[in-house]
């Protein structure tokens, strides 16, 4: 028994079962080197991404390069779009798309200029980048699939698990398409430089250049390619295949060259093997050593109807009535023009729809080239399809559950292993298209499945609210009990002071209502030296356990005062055991993180400052970590005053139950957000507005940034991203927070080329300050901005600070506007009182600031 | 400009039902040829009415039903269930028999089931049982081979006959052999042998079996099997029901000549004599009323020779193809419910 690699290595082929040999008619396409039309006056790009992963760099009016990028954006499968060739952006708008729908999709319509200028190319050879610098630039350059699915290259060449094989496809089993042969007589040696970067990504034992028999010229260029080129001698091997379609189809290829099949519902790579087409590795090739990203690919234009068929080199966006037009495109009556083969190819409804990434052949066939419309007829259960199909399923009893709608009885036939490769319609001697059927039975299945998911998911969110409804009614209840039970204790004991309190109490309460502003300071002095007292003992007793137990060791362990006015002591009392059960629930919490245990921390302290991150558990303990550290300076420093750890102005707006639902709201939501963002690197802090910098923030933002950076140093990634999103919390919905995570990204990113210790950096109070995860440093400087603007808005002149408007870039991103409306209001309403207390903080936050600055350059360095 | 949508895949083979159908038509050439040769022109004349019957019936039912007619007529399924039915019944059979044959055929075995691709069972041999049940007699009264026959049935007489003109010929005045004694088919004339408690060698011993054996219908069966194997090479059929049919009659055949060759009839015999290739070719592989996975359709073929064996060996009837392709029939949705290929992706420990 010889081993797979063995038999690799003789070429050994298995049977694909069913299959068919449809008239090959390559020959039409195929007689001439690939060539070029003239540059297009238009090119349409969709940007179908924007506004879900990406948004659009450029403008209407914009001028653009050949290759700039228009769009940016994050998540996992993002690919970039860039420009085809040089000119102006002169719309953005809907406009139909290359898909059997025709249905309008976001597009830049560029005007060339006709100079087809490049941007800026950046060449490279292997050795001067990582791997994941090569797989970025794989991403940058938007290489998808070239072989019709356009799936994002990066994706498949970053794989969880070992490759061992990787099979180039180069079969091209559609009659009439010649673009993948033409490429590889014409450009072997380019293939071959990009297979070379695929086995330096990963490194699989053997690779299989896999092409039909009826194309001996592409074989031959191969062969001799492979034969010239550096590669280790034995792990590149061409295999000619017979000619049969689909072979080319990714499970049947995989079958043919190894004898297995891709499990139903599974990728190849579960068993480690990869296909990529040889488009891709052309284009990849091209985006590595030429720094070229994907916008020209070539496409076969053939069929009788067309003047000069042959491959050509077309711009991604030319559209089809361009590229017919310039080789003699004669229309006959009734005309098809079908993207991609006659096999797997739709015919379009709209001509003017753009060459896309996977659009590799247009057919402009005439009549006598295809089967003429013709009626639908019965189906005699032949069971030709059933013997033609590679997937081995039975067509004809998908057929007949599927005409039936019996949707569940189709999927029990395995409905969805249906490759819609066509052979089933192609030998049909009823002409019974029957992929239209599958295709109508999967999308109907679909939003089935779709509609029990969300029905599933609306039963799990109901369920969670009442669940929190019920927590919070019990928290409130024991809550209540606690007071009560307090106040009961101090009654006893000074009846009458107490009695003097809830007097001065009420007063303060009516002198309140009546002049809301005009006497803040007379409710001060009605505050209950006793009560006080008792508050400032538990929050001492608090700070011991901040400063001494190791477990509670959060950052954000806050002590409000008893400042404001507005906090009588019962509120205080209140706020104090609230505070002392997050901090056990923190300690909790970080002895949960400590055994891996991913969760999200809650920050919400004091319950004046409810903020919440969703990090990993390594970087919690990271940033529990720094805050431990920093509790502890915090408590020698602040040894003489021993009621207050840290001042922490409050609002009179926010109270306890609804910081902790927007807390709580937050919190999912960035959960959230860390989920859709699978890469896992996004932390979103929503925090909902409060009147001004603390250095609490500053101080969250420096622990992250610290966390990221080290996470940073040890995995090398470049797109973690930190995001402190301060909106009011409802107002940020998963969609805009994403958008505005790019956006933050980008800017981040910009500012720390730009000016990387700049401290003029303006970010107005609470709106969304950026910490770029690469750039510690750039994290220190926005806390001390911070710092330095919270001592601004503490001078008298407090009116201007406040209403100095957001500077801001990101004001085109449509949450921003309100924040700053929010921040500059509540700034407004600080007394002189609080503005002393904030000039306190602004102090500590300073120093604190500058610490943090430091080390975080330490840490960096 | 106005483009032509359509779903992929835009080209397609150039087998066509109609093409289908007319090729087993005329695959059923060979076997009609030969079959006139030994039982006179009745079946032509046969053929001729069932034919002309079934596409005016189906004509009728199609404007009722107020669907294209021409469009239905030139699918040909209606010539091939007339042709076999016609084939069927003994070639001297008075026309109303093969008339209200070929009506129950089409418009109720067929048509009321929703036309073709929709009857659960064989049109052409639901009609023929129908008919075996209501006309014992007339469906019995097999000609003798001509080579043997003292009558042999001239174009004129058989039309003459069928159609009932002359009331001097009748079935039976045909069915006399050289012996001057009314021949029964062979099959007919073992069961009432061995149920007489003659063995086989002394039944063989008749006029009716000559050369290879029973007269005749050896030379037909094989007509229709050369016929069968044209429809394989042209891919009109596949070979699955077929196969299977033969190898499990000889199977079973074959066990009981070698338990006990006196009282069982040779394989060869079960092969070659009654309907079993035309049953075994053209009848069971109606591809509505069989089968549809290639395994389904060897358990579906493998039921139909073990019941025809069955049936011919221990039954009340000589032969039983009508018989057990309508007992098969009724199983092929039970077979493809529950017999499956493993689809691409499926393997177990893969």
């Amino acid at each position: 028994m010889l081993t797979l690699l063995e038999q690799l290595d003789k070429g050994t082929l298995w049977q694909s079962p069913g299959g068919i040999h449809p008239p090959q008619l390559k020959t039409l396409s195929n007689q001439s080197t690939i060539a070029r039309l003239p540059l297009a006056q238009r090119f349409v790009v969709p940007v179908p991404l924007v506004g879900e992963q990406a948004i659009l760099t450029v403008a209407v009016g914009d001028q653009v390069l050949k290759g700039q990028m228009l769009t940016e954006g994050t998540g996992f499968i993002y690919l970039p779009v860039h420009s085809p060739t040089s000119g102006r952006v002169i719309a953005i708008e809907q406009h139909a798309t290359n898909h059997p729908s025709s249905l309008p999709t976001l597009s830049c319509i560029i005007e060339a200029d006709g100079q087809d200028a490049w941007c800026e190319l950046i060449p490279h050879s292997l050795e001067q980048l990582s791997k994941n610098q090569i797989l970025d630039k794989i991403k940058y350059a938007g290489i998808a699939g070239m072989g019709g699915a356009a799936f994002p290259s990066h994706v498949k060449l970053n794989p969880a698990s070992e490759i061992d094989l990787v099979i180039i496809n180069g079969v091209e089993c559609e009659p009439y398409i010649s673009s993948d042969d033409r490429l590889m007589r014409d450009y072997s040696d380019e293939i071959l430089k990009g297979i070379g970067v695929i086995h330096h990504l990963l490194n699989p034992q053997r690779i299989i250049i896999a092409i039909e028999d009826n194309k001996p010229e592409a074989a031959k260029a191969m062969q001799d390619a492979v034969q010239r080129s550096t590669l280790p001698t034995g792990v590149v091997r061409v295999t000619v295949i017979p000619t049969k379609y689909p072979s080319g189809g990714e499970k049947q290829l995989i079958q043919i060259i190894t004898g297995k099949e891709v499990p139903s519902g599974h990728i190849p790579a579960q068993l480690g093997i990869v296909v990529h087409n040889v488009g891709t590795a052309y284009a990849i090739q091209e985006a590595i050593y030429q720094g070229k990203p994907l916008i020209e690919r070539v496409v076969t234009l053939t069929g009788e109807q067309i003047g000069q068929p042959g491959n050509y080199w077309l711009p991604i966006g030319t559209t089809i009535t361009d590229a017919l037009s310039a080789v003699n495109f004669s229309q006959s009556n009734a005309q098809k023009v079908i993207v991609g083969g006659p096999m797997m190819g739709y015919a379009l409804a709209d001509l003017d729809v753009p060459i896309l990434k996977g659009t590799n052949c247009l057919l402009a066939p005439s009549h006598n080239e295809i089967a003429p419309d013709v009626d639908e007829k019965a189906c005699i259960r032949c069971g030709e399809c059933a013997i033609a199909c590679p997937a081995l399923l039975l067509p004809q009893q998908l057929f007949w559950h599927a005409k039936a709608e019996e949707y569940d009885k189709a999927a029990s036939f395995n409905l969805k292993d249906c490759i819609e490769c066509g052979c089933c319609s192609y030998v049909c001697p009823s002409d019974i298209p029957l992929v239209e059927y599958y295709r109508v039975a999967k999308s109907a299945l679909k939003i089935e499945a779709e509609e029990k998911h969300q029905a599933e998911q609306a039963k799990i969110r109901f369920e969670a609210r009442l669940q929190r409804l019920e927590d919070e009614k019990n928290a409130r209840e024991a809550k209540a009990k606690e007071a009560a039970a307090k106040r009961q204790a101090s009654m006893k004991s000074t009846d009458k002071d107490a009695v003097a309190a809830a007097m001065a109490r009420i007063a303060a309460k009516k002198a309140q209502a009546t002049s809301a502003t005009t006497t803040p300071e007379a409710p001060q002095s009605t505050v209950d030296p006793k009560k006080a007292a008792i508050n400032a003992a538990i929050e001492r007793a608090k700070a011991k356990k901040a400063t001494q137990a190791n477990t509670v060791s959060r950052d954000d362990e806050l002590v409000t005062s008893t400042a404001d006015e507005n906090v009588d002591d019962k509120q205080a009392k209140i706020a104090a055991a609230v505070a002392r059960a997050k901090a056990k629930k923190a300690a909790q919490a970080n002895s949960e993180s400590t055994a891996q245990t991913p969760n999200s921390v809650e920050t919400t302290v004091a319950g004046t400052e409810p903020s919440a991150d969703a990090v990993d558990d390594k970087k919690a303990r990271v940033a529990a970590a720094v805050a431990k550290a920093k509790a502890k300076k915090l408590a020698q420093a602040n040894q003489t005053d021993d009621t207050v750890i840290e001042a922490e102005p409050t609002t009179d707006a926010v109270d306890d139950k609804k910081a902790r639902v927007a807390a709580a709201v937050a919190k999912a939501k960035a959960k959230k957000l860390a989920q859709a963002n699978q890469t896992d690197d996004t932390v979103i802090e929503a925090e909902p507005t409060t009147d001004a910098v603390d250095d609490k923030k500053a101080r969250v933002a420096a622990a992250v940034a610290k966390a990221k950076a080290k996470k940073l140093a040890q995995a090398n990634q470049t797109d973690d991203t930190v995001i402190e999103a301060a909106p009011s919390v409802d107002v940020v919905d998963d969609k805009k927070a994403r958008v505005a995570a790019a956006v933050a990204k980008a800017k981040a990113k910009k500012l720390a080329q730009a000016n990387q210790t700049d401290d003029t950096v303006i970010e107005a109070a609470p709106s969304v300050d950026v910490v770029d995860d690469k750039k510690a440093r750039v994290a220190a400087a926005v806390a001390k901005a911070k710092a330095k603007k919270l001592a601004q808005a503490s001078q008298p002149d407090i009116d201007e600070a406040a209403s100095q408007p957001t500077v801001d870039v990101e004001s085109t991103v449509n949450i921003k506007p309100d924040v700053a409306l929010t921040d500059a209001s509540d700034s407004a309403d600080l007394s002189p009182e609080q503005v002393k207390k904030a000039k306190v903080a602004a102090a500590v936050a300073k120093a604190k600031a500058k610490q943090l600055a430091k080390r975080a350059e330490q840490e960096e360095q | 400009m106005a483009f032509k949508i359509a779903s992929s895949p835009h080209v397609s083979t150039s087998l066509h039902t109609n093409t289908v159908m007319k090729r087993v038509a005329l695959c059923l050439i060979p076997g009609i040829a030969v079959q006139s040769y030994y039982f006179g022109f009745g079946t032509l004349v046969q053929i001729l009415l069932a034919v002309s019957v079934a596409y005016l019936a189906e004509a009728a039912v199609m404007k009722l039903r107020n669907k294209n007619i021409k469009a239905t007529l030139s699918d040909n399924s209606a010539l091939v269930t007339a042709c076999l039915l016609a084939v069927a019944i003994p070639p001297l059979a008075p026309w109303w028999l093969i008339v209200i044959g070929t009506l129950f055929a089409i418009v109720i075995v067929k048509q009321l089931y929703g036309g073709l691709g929709n009857n659960v069972f064989n049109p052409a041999m639901a009609a023929y049982v129908l008919l075996l049940i209501s006309f014992p007699v007339q469906m019995t009264s097999w000609v003798a081979p001509q080579t043997i026959a003292i009558n042999p049935a001239s174009m004129l007489t058989s039309v003459q006959t069928i159609f009932e003109i002359n009331p001097s010929f009748t079935a039976e005045y045909f069915r006399l052999g050289v012996d001057g004694i009314a021949m029964a088919t062979p099959l007919d004339t073992l069961k009432t042998d061995l149920s007489m408690g003659l063995t086989t060698t002394e039944s063989l011993a008749k006029p009716i079996f000559t050369g290879m054996g029973a007269e005749g219908w050896f030379w037909v069966n094989l007509a229709y099997l050369v016929g069968g194997l044209v429809m394989l090479k042209l891919k009109v059929i596949r070979w699955h029901i077929s196969v299977a049919i033969i190898a499990s009659l000889f199977l079973c055949a074959s066990f009981g000549f070698l338990v006990s060759p006196d009282t069982f009839v040779s394989p060869l015999m079960h092969l070659f004599s009654g309907g079993t290739m035309l049953a075994a070719f053209f009848i069971a592989t109606d591809p509505v009323t069989a089968a549809t996975s290639p395994r389904g359709r060897l358990i579906f073929g493998a039921m139909i020779g073990v019941l025809i064996y069955l049936i011919r060996t221990f039954g009340g009837y000589p032969d039983a193809v009508a018989f057990a392709v309508l007992l098969a029939n009724m199983c092929a949705p039970f077979i493809d419910y529950y017999v499956r290929p493993r689809s691409y992706g499926h393997r177990t420990g893969n």
